[in-house]
């Protein structure tokens, strides 16, 4: 922030290195990742495992299935994460779990192995805010220092600035998330879920070249995006729609995903203006599945070099959902002093952003 | 080729930048090409300035979906103002509207903002530097800057009521009522002391009681963050706005008390 002296962390170097086990899965991604913080400040990723619930094209993920996926796999990639940092449960001091938000019964599958492994090893819990993971993770590995944070994957929306130990929400959609837009359409149009939706809904963007008028649905900071699903959809039913794309005046599903891209990711970026204007900084960090596509990535530069600013954003492995986001904010409060005892290990649907007070920052 | 506006805005001077628009001072009738002008002729001598609310070109979006949206955006903005002015709101006047160009000509007025007279210092601080707001608000209330209005503090804040239930009653929510968006006319000017409301930009028709006690909502919040102990200010800008809204007060106020307790935001599960 301009004009401001920055204050210091309350955050001190650790007096000895410190590991955690993180453990994510509030949607179709089980990870386990393992982090370490050293004596002199420095971060290390030291494994990062995922394996995500993969469903047919057309379908969603339901809460049940999920939840088993992840009690199938749990084991496999906590073992896995292990191997790759060539550490032993015994040597980790905190085990980081997502206490929400996200589907309720993944949660709880996850919470459980969690309990499990700090009762089996005598090891604290820490329960994380699935949303201050990704901030967190983001603000680690791009070195942004105070941005305003673009949120955005299949169940959150949301821009976020910090302030005063806490990340507070400008801006949020006031129904469907982005990434349950993008992934709902490309079931629509019969797209696959792997890896996954919103990727290959990017993908079939490129090749789109008519942009359709679509609802343009900004409130201030908010946005509203159910609506534009719909309109989408229904242009799947018009006369004009040809699937396969030969014609004159034609609609190809390609023109679909590129003029739902379009329309959706300006309205983000508007947002985001208007929240950066609001508070007078000039750094964006975009998070969430959703972040890896690069064409928001694109506008979000744009809008932020036009501003003098300017953007960060991670790749995959940080994007979407993973464990080790869980152990790195997990781990920054448990060194602020931060556990969660075995009686409140529960989980929670609804946890927004704004309730976690954020004592490791000034 | 340069038209008209173009010209207009290359000679004006840029007053401010917000995350949509720049705003430009400028003169309608410059000496030198008077007669070129588009817009209705003015009924002042030619000196008299403009506010420009230029909508500049955003590279990020699609220049189709950036074309359409700065048409509905200037021409819903010029609405809302027209509204408004039918119904005797206190708003600029209307000076030319090109939604091509995505310029909006409004009158000048001359004044301050609330905002910088009660001292909640410049646009674009507020939030994060609340603490050090609070210690220069004790600088400037050695001197009323409402002494130079002829007015007390009270007396702006009934005035801001007034003026917010005269819109309520058109059926007009401005959709971003804050401090710096009211602007008190100095009474020097043509048309004496009055509370100017501003920025109709994200401004809306409604008559549901919900849109006019979230827009009141909107402002006690804009108060609290910017003015730190301004209760009782609000208390005055409500006890004025309830006076003219009449019948209609009672739903609004019931609504009101609704949106305190949930916030502007229902909690979500994400």
């Amino acid at each position: 922030m301009p004009g401001r002296v920055r204050k210091r962390s309350p955050l001190k170097l650790p007096e000895r290195p410190y590991i955690a086990l993180g453990l994510e899965g509030s949607a179709n991604k089980l990870g386990a990742g393992i982090i370490r913080h050293d004596k002199d400040g420095s971060t290390t990723v030291m494994s990062n495992v995922r394996h995500t619930y993969i469903t047919p094209p057309g379908e969603g993920f339901l809460p049940r299935d999920t939840a088993q996926h992840h009690r199938d796999w749990a084991l496999t990639v906590i073992n896995d994460a292990l191997k790759k940092a060539a550490v032993s449960l015994h040597e980790i001091d905190c085990i980081c779990y997502t206490k929400g938000p996200g589907m309720g019964a993944p949660l709880v599958s996850v919470a459980l192995v969690a309990r499990t492994l700090s009762l089996l090893y005598k090891k604290p819990l820490v329960g994380v805010n699935h949303c201050v993971g990704h901030i967190e993770m983001g603000r680690q590995i791009t070195g942004a220092q105070n941005p305003v944070v673009l949120y955005v994957s299949g169940g959150n929306t949301q821009v976020i600035a910090y302030s005063q130990q806490c990340y507070r929400i400008f801006g949020e959609t006031l129904d469907i998330a982005v990434g349950n837009c993008l992934d709902r359409f490309a079931r629509v149009i019969d797209l696959s879920n792997d890896p996954s939706p919103g990727y290959n809904i990017e993908q079939e963007a490129k090749k789109g070249k008519r942009l359709l008028p679509l609802p343009y649905a900004t409130k201030g900071m908010d946005v509203s995006l159910s609506g534009i699903l719909t309109s989408t959809e229904a242009y799947t039913t018009d006369k004009r729609f040809r699937p396969n794309g030969d014609g004159e005046d034609i609609i190809t599903p390609q023109d679909l995903c590129f003029s739902l891209q379009e329309t959706v990711f300006a309205m983000l970026v508007e947002i985001t203006e208007r929240a950066m204007a609001h508070i007078g900084s000039k750094e964006v960090l975009i998070v969430g599945g959703v972040g890896c596509n690069e064409r928001l990535q694109e506008m979000m530069g744009i809008m932020a070099k036009e501003r003098g600013g300017q953007v960060f954003a991670t790749d995959e492995r940080f994007c979407i959902d993973n464990g080790i986001m869980i152990a790195q904010a997990g781990l920054l409060s448990f060194r602020m002093g931060f556990q969660t005892p075995l009686s409140k290990s529960t989980c929670t649907q609804r946890f927004r952003t704004d309730e976690v007070h954020v004592a490791w920052r000034a | 080729m340069e038209s008209a506006t173009s010209r207009l805005l290359a000679s004006a001077i840029q007053v401010s930048q917000g995350a949509e628009a720049k705003v430009f001072k400028a003169y309608l009738h410059p000496c030198e090409f008077a007669s070129s002008s588009t817009s209705p002729s003015d009924a002042s001598d030619g000196r008299t300035p403009i506010l420009l609310k230029y909508r500049f070109h955003k590279h990020y979006r699609h220049p189709t979906l950036d074309t359409t949206l700065t048409k509905a955006r200037v021409a819903g903005e010029a609405r809302a103002i027209i509204k408004c002015l039918r119904h005797g709101v206190n708003v600029p006047g209307i000076r030319m509207v090109d939604t091509a160009q995505g310029v909006l000509g409004l009158e000048w007025i001359d004044g301050k903002s609330i905002r910088l007279l009660l001292g909640g210092g410049a646009e674009g601080e507020d939030e994060t530097t609340e603490e050090e707001t609070e210690d220069d608000s004790h600088e400037i209330e050695e001197e009323d800057p409402f002494d130079e209005y002829g007015i007390s503090e009270d007396d702006a804040m009934r005035m801001i009521g007034t003026e917010i239930a005269k819109m309520h009653r058109a059926d007009i929510v401005h959709g971003d009522l804050t401090t710096s968006n009211m602007i008190l006319r100095h009474p020097s000017s043509a048309k004496g002391l009055q509370l100017v409301l501003i920025d109709f930009g994200l401004a809306y028709t409604s008559t549901l009681a919900e849109d006019k006690a979230v827009d009141l909502y909107v402002l006690e919040r804009a108060f609290a963050s910017t003015h730190p102990a301004s209760e009782l200010l609000v208390a005055s800008v409500l006890k004025a706005y309830q006076e003219h809204m009449g019948k209609e007060w009672l739903p609004v106020s019931k609504r009101l008390d609704d949106v305190r307790l949930r916030g502007r935001k229902r909690s979500m599960v994400g």
